[in-house]
């Protein structure tokens, strides 16, 4: 982030502020990786879109990359999810809910559709995984 | 932290403050101007002395200054009190107003509220630069038209209404003109004597001056007529009661007076930060520089650029050690996107997207450099974060 931006002015919760600041995992896979699964939710009306890319070893994650277009809150549940969901698998990856996510970031009330967007930005993911599985 | 919001207020000018401190001290003047003592005549020589200061940046008497608490008060009395004067809006009476879509609120608001009592009220558009024309106004005036409302300078793009050849044009038809000039005043040269504006709003923290005091013009020839809103003492030729906070007063005075001294440099050295923000800004790929367009009458003192394909809640957030505004300050409380830009055509995505830059007396050129790098950087980071297609 930018040289001037060593603060929070805008009071955001820490976990959301630092994951938007550093972003990690952010970006595509390139076109020519194996296993990767994507997908997005949002739309950009909403102002909020979340792309979420998952590399599968057989059934785990093994790397996670996101994009998102977004408040910060929406930037900081695709870096976690990312993070995240390493080393799951889509069992495990299926658990993780908005309500979760809520209280890992701290995500007030008035965003909670941050959260949904994660969501369903995972669900969306593992639909497809099953689908290709299939 | 890099301060680039001075439309939205100004710190105290050091000589402002200074001025203000005698009668902020425990042991100071306290004396109130109503009072027929001592200390009352001092304080109340020091009020008069500050109306004559206001009234000298915009070549009027200072018979004809009105303090007030602010820019929405002024605006509040003069449009609500010019047409209660005239016992409007009243059940077969019809009562017109003209005013425009990208008013401040406060003006907005007190046009509702006046429709809610009975009163027309044509909203103009702005053309593509953010300006309303004299020709659409008077366009728009019928003879049940008893008041136009028309700000000076946009606080949002800094575009500038042609104020000079609207006023004698609405002179010459019989119909009043209020005109709000919180963002004018020490912006652009403002001289009553010679533009017949009826009433004119101003505020004092736009200026560093004090908040909380603010001025209304009201025009002694020919007179115009105002009922007032605020009732009591009979203060301010019974247009405005209440006991005058000297300190106030006296902060505005002297906050004009530096503005008329500084006039000419002020706008130079803001019209030239601006400049220079743009010149840096406008190599961002696609971005859209809302107001005047380049070369045409435009504020000095502010810059509003709407960069679109990043999100502008994250956009703020990225810049969060420079203060600067998303639209207007009234409306960033509001999270929706400014409706002064989505009046000039913008999509609300792209409104959401916007900033506005405005500029002091302390901005240095290194800060613009800063601030531009810093947005430039930020801006091509949520770009390149972004999932959505390019269409910039």
């Amino acid at each position: 982030m930018s040289e001037l931006d060593d603060s929070n002015p805008f009071g955001y919760a820490p976990e959301i502020w630092r994951l938007f600041q550093r972003a990690p995992n952010a970006g595509s896979f390139a076109d020519d990786v194996q296993g990767v699964v994507s997908a997005e939710a949002g739309t950009p009306a909403a102002r909020s879109v979340l792309r979420l890319a998952l590399r599968f070893d057989g059934d785990r994650v093994v790397d996670a990359r996101f994009r998102a277009y977004g408040c910060p809150a929406s930037i900081a549940v695709g870096a976690y999810i990312a993070g995240w969901a390493q080393g799951r698998n889509p069992q495990e990856l299926s658990l993780l809910k908005a309500a979760d996510l809520r209280a890992a970031l701290e995500i007030p009330e008035d965003r909670a559709h941050c959260a949904l967007l994660g969501e369903d930005a995972l669900r969306a993911v593992l639909t497809r995984y099953k689908e290709q599985q299939a | 932290m890099i301060y680039l919001d001075y439309a939205a207020t100004t710190p105290l000018d050091e000589r402002v403050f200074e001025a203000m401190l005698p009668y902020l001290k425990p042991d100071g003047l306290h004396g109130n101007p109503a009072s027929t003592h001592g200390p009352g005549f001092k304080a109340r020589a020091a009020v008069e002395a500050a109306r004559r200061q206001v009234a000298s940046l915009i070549g009027a008497d200072a018979s004809e200054i009105i303090w007030t608490s602010g820019a929405t008060e002024s605006n509040n009395l003069a449009i609500k009190g010019a047409l209660e004067f005239r016992g409007l809006p009243k059940a077969g009476k019809p009562a017109h107003i003209v005013t425009s879509k990208t008013e401040h609120k406060c003006v907005l608001d007190t046009c509702r509220h006046l429709e809610t009592l009975g009163a027309r009220v044509t909203y103009l558009k702005p053309d593509a630069d953010g300006r309303v024309s004299p020709e659409a106004v008077m366009a728009a005036i019928t003879p049940d038209t008893a008041l136009v409302s028309l700000m000076w300078v946009n606080n949002e793009i800094g575009a500038v209404n042609d104020i000079e050849r609207l006023a004698p044009s609405l002179r010459e038809r019989g119909v009043m003109l209020h005109v709000d000039a919180a963002q004018a005043a020490g912006k652009l040269a403002i001289d009553l004597a010679a533009v017949p504006i009826d009433l004119l709003s101003l505020s004092a923290h736009k200026l560093y001056g004090p908040k909380g005091v603010g001025a209304l013009f009201v025009r002694r020839k020919p007179r115009a007529r105002l009922s007032p809103q605020m009732h009591g003492g009979g203060h301010e030729q019974g247009m405005r009661s209440g006991t005058l906070a000297p300190h106030q007063v006296v902060g505005m005075g002297a906050a004009c007076a530096l503005a008329a001294e500084r006039f000419e440099a002020d706008i130079a050295h803001w019209s030239g930060l601006r400049d220079a923000l743009w010149t840096r800004l406008r190599e961002v790929p696609g971005v859209l520089r809302n107001g005047p367009a380049e070369g045409t009458r435009a504020a000095p003192h502010l810059l509003n650029l709407s960069f679109p394909g990043v999100e502008g809640e994250a956009l703020r957030a990225s810049l969060g050690g420079i203060a600067v505004s998303s639209g207007s300050a009234c409306s960033s409380a509001t999270a929706e996107p400014s409706y002064v830009l989505r009046a000039l055509g913008r999509d609300d995505e792209t409104a959401n997207a916007s900033l506005r830059f405005s500029f002091g007396r302390k901005t240095t050129l290194a800060e613009i450099e800063t601030v531009a790098r810093t947005v430039i950087e930020q801006v091509a980071w949520l770009r390149e974060l972004s999932p959505l297609p390019r269409t910039w």
